[in-house]
């Protein structure tokens, strides 16, 4: 095998043997277009791949491409929808964004040292799908029995008694949106497989009006979507005081390398 | 209450369908199974970047930065909070009062998201 002088081999994601028919494959643009995103076969394993200009994919260039936020987001969308559709083909173990090789051959290589491990995680990760689970803490909503501002302000005591009052109505939210989330996530371990937590998102992603309080992910059985959503119907109905939110199926990117025991 | 999330973002044709940027970054950066490449870019580097910052929390002093001070306020959540609680609400005290002199009314509902952006 000769090393492409002009080409790198991304790879993002490997597959377990027959790996995604060309098909699944054919619409996609992957991160580099127009070469196409194909499977490259490594001894039992398939990896989903696509050949890159090396002079955008050097490590300079790509570390100042990643640097700029429309750079970033665009090839971080591509490098999810290709395992996206990857593993709607076949059992999909996501690597990282910007997993780069000087070739096919070094490409193959590289899964043939970890081939053992690699094959674990297929093994763990066939049939399962990752959903996303999110509980926030409704920031600045009033508390329940809010006092009516104007009157109560003339008298300094009584203006110290409302926001005594206001601070404990906060304190009491916040306390009972945590809890909320320790319910939610004790529910949905109690359905899946593994678990894992992840950082929760800042006031740029959920707005200012709300406060993530859980952010996790939870690896389950594929036939299990139907009574997730049903448990998270239950909790939202039994608890109006924070918002549940779902998102997936994802392909297993939190569990490719484990989690924690539900 | 709902299962949708797209109000900060759009619709992504063949992805789940609810995926934020912040969603698919926490994934695509941290997650998956990491084998050697031959080409080596420190994803950690990434985290260096605003963008980083300002997408998620990663301590309660990020936290602090963007703006929510909800931990630092929750006795519970905070050993220095219990100590600052006080101090906390004699500064939010005089504040108002400052504002009730000045005649101004009613404004803040006790949720204050709006303290300046994120990421120094």
């Amino acid at each position: 095998m000769t090393a492409h002088q002009s080409t790198l081999t991304y790879v993002f994601a490997v597959c377990g043997p027959p790996g995604p028919e060309a098909e699944a494959l054919g619409g996609l643009s992957g991160v580099a277009p127009p070469a196409p995103v194909r499977t490259l076969a490594a001894g039992p394993l398939t990896a989903v791949v696509q050949d890159v200009p090396a002079a955008d994919y050097a490590e300079e260039a790509l570390r100042e491409r990643l640097s700029d936020r429309a750079e970033l987001e665009r090839c971080a969308r591509a490098h999810h929808e290709v395992i996206t559709a990857s593993m709607a083909a076949a059992p999909t173990v996501p690597l990282p964004l910007a997993t780069l090789y000087r070739g096919e051959e070094r490409a193959r290589e590289a899964l043939r040292a970890r081939e053992e491990s690699l094959l674990t995680a297929l093994g763990r990760i066939t049939g399962r799908v990752e959903w996303g689970v999110k509980v926030y803490a409704l920031a600045g909503q009033p508390a329940a029995a809010a006092s009516s501002p104007g009157a109560a302000a003339a008298s300094g005591r009584a203006y110290l008694e409302q926001l005594r009052s206001r601070q404990r109505g906060r304190e009491e939210r916040q306390g009972a949106a945590l809890r909320a989330a320790e319910r939610v996530d004790t529910v949905v371990r109690g359905l899946a497989v593994a678990a894992r937590r992840l950082r929760p998102h800042g006031a740029e992603v959920t707005g200012p009006r709300r406060t993530h309080v859980l952010n996790a992910a939870y690896l389950v059985d594929r036939g299990r979507e139907r009574q997730l959503r049903a448990a998270l119907a239950s909790l939202r109905r039994d608890d109006a005081s924070v918002e549940i939110e779902l998102s997936g199926p994802w392909a297993p990117y939190s569990f490719a390398d484990g989690g924690t025991a539900p | 209450m709902t299962e949708l999330d797209t109000r900060w973002d759009r619709p992504e044709p063949n992805g789940p369908v609810t995926s934020n940027l912040a969603d698919i970054l926490e994934r695509v950066l941290d997650k998956g199974i990491v084998i050697a490449g031959d080409i080596k870019i420190d994803l950690l580097d990434i985290e260096l970047l605003t963008i980083r910052l300002r997408l998620f929390v990663s301590s309660v002093d990020t936290a602090r930065k963007a703006g929510i001070d909800w931990w630092e306020t929750d006795p519970a959540l905070s050993s220095r909070a219990a100590r600052d609680a006080l101090a906390v609400e004699n500064a939010e005290l005089r504040e108002r009062l400052r504002a009730i002199g000045a005649g101004s009314e009613e404004a803040d509902g006790g949720g204050d998201g709006g303290r300046g952006g994120a990421g120094t």
